[in-house]
């Protein structure tokens, strides 16, 4: 019986490994299609890169409203966000990955849940 | 639950009447039954301190900002001393000239973390102390921590006149500075010297400031005498209601209320 379960819990298993390799992929192609969208294939990560106004002021204004709405929240899923934004969710999960990749913001996973951050405290 | 608003009056330029509106602005609201918490984010020039003619202060908001104390040991009550039917806090900014200083040579990793301050006083005094507005008094133009109060803020206040350079640069700040924060802003003509006593005279000045920025204009505000006379010593909104400035801020607390409801 218990080995009858185990067998069962397998496939389950490898299906969730699946689908978030599958969603980590979907992410990366989310904002290698936004970088090419914006002409920006020179960026490359930056291990820090305070997101104080002045970023802000110099931001594109669709990255902006991102950055912005995750500041005001603190720590926001790509859902989270786009509630607040009123855009599409993979919108928000291209631009948030792409400040991540800028290194405005801190990215944590959870489970299935992907949370994005400012990063206060470390940097400095 | 209704949460509270958060208020910052800015201005492109000095010296056109910040901390007497934000200071008269939070006592008229107090006057009008709200918890009003005024801080005052000029660390350039602090003047609360003196207007106010406080002498002990246990923390200032530097304090704050740098993250050495909470929020709660910034604030003084001075509910007592105006006996309204709100409360009115204040959180004094150092106006001497070492903290001045300091606060002048700051990174921008520690800009950073004190808008995450700012903008963590959203959480402590509106929804858990349920202050009805936080008032920030800021620096004029593209300071720091003035664009860190915007940032934070639900309502931008702008002081300004009818001093060209004044307009030009208002004008500016809110196509390149408001606009891209996307904030809600309105304004305030203060120092008038047109007549607006008469209907005819007020709406020349209204539709005149509407065509210059396009943005609501919550109130004008003549040029007072009694205001420059009172060498900043009258908190006119608490010791002259009757004053015509003090009717004055409150139609404009009841437009702040009505508009942020």
């Amino acid at each position: 019986m218990a080995k009858q379960e185990v067998l069962g819990k397998k496939p389950l298993h490898i299906l969730e490994k699946i689908r978030e390799n599958l969603e980590k992929l979907n992410e990366k192609m989310e904002v290698m299609i936004e970088l090419q969208k914006h002409g920006r294939k020179d960026i490359q990560p930056l291990p820090e890169a305070p997101l104080d106004v002045m970023t802000l002021l110099s931001m594109p204004d669709h990255l902006r409203k991102t950055a912005m709405t995750v500041c005001r929240l603190g720590r926001a899923t790509a859902e989270e966000t786009a509630q607040q934004t009123r855009r599409a969710r993979a919108v928000e999960s291209a631009y948030l990955n792409q400040l991540v990749i800028m290194g405005h913001l801190k990215k944590e996973r959870k489970g299935r849940k992907a949370y994005f951050y400012v990063d206060r405290e470390s940097q400095g | 639950m209704v949460v509270g608003k958060i208020i910052a009056v800015h201005s492109y330029k000095g010296g056109t009447g910040k901390t007497l509106l934000s200071l008269n602005l939070a006592a008229t609201l107090v006057k009008h039954g709200k918890n009003v918490c005024l801080l005052d984010l000029d660390f350039r020039a602090p003047s609360l301190s003196t207007v106010l003619q406080i002498e002990k202060v246990g923390c200032w908001l530097n304090d704050y900002l740098n993250g050495t104390c909470e929020i709660d040991k910034v604030l003084i009550d001075l509910s007592d001393r105006f006996q309204n039917k709100g409360k009115l806090f204040v959180g004094l900014a150092n106006p001497t000239t070492e903290a001045i200083r300091n606060m002048s040579s700051k990174d921008r990793k520690w800009e950073m973390r004190a808008l995450g301050r700012l903008l963590a006083l959203r959480n402590s005094l509106l929804t858990d102390k349920g202050f009805d507005y936080l008032i920030f008094d800021t620096s004029p133009g593209l300071q720091y921590s003035s664009i860190n109060a915007i940032v934070s803020a639900d309502l931008i206040i702008v002081a300004t006149t009818f001093d060209r350079s004044d307009v030009d640069g208002t004008k500016r700040m809110l196509r390149e500075l408001y606009d891209l924060f996307e904030k809600k802003t309105e304004i305030i003509l203060n120092k008038v010297l047109h007549d607006i006593s008469s209907k005819s005279g007020k709406d020349e000045v209204d539709s005149k400031i509407k065509d210059i920025y396009q943005v609501p204009l919550l109130g004008v505000i003549p040029c007072f005498c009694d205001i420059l006379r009172g060498e900043g010593n009258i908190i006119f909104a608490q010791e002259k209601p009757e004053h015509p400035f003090a009717k004055i801020l409150d139609e404009i607390a009841n437009k702040i209320d009505n508009n942020m409801a």
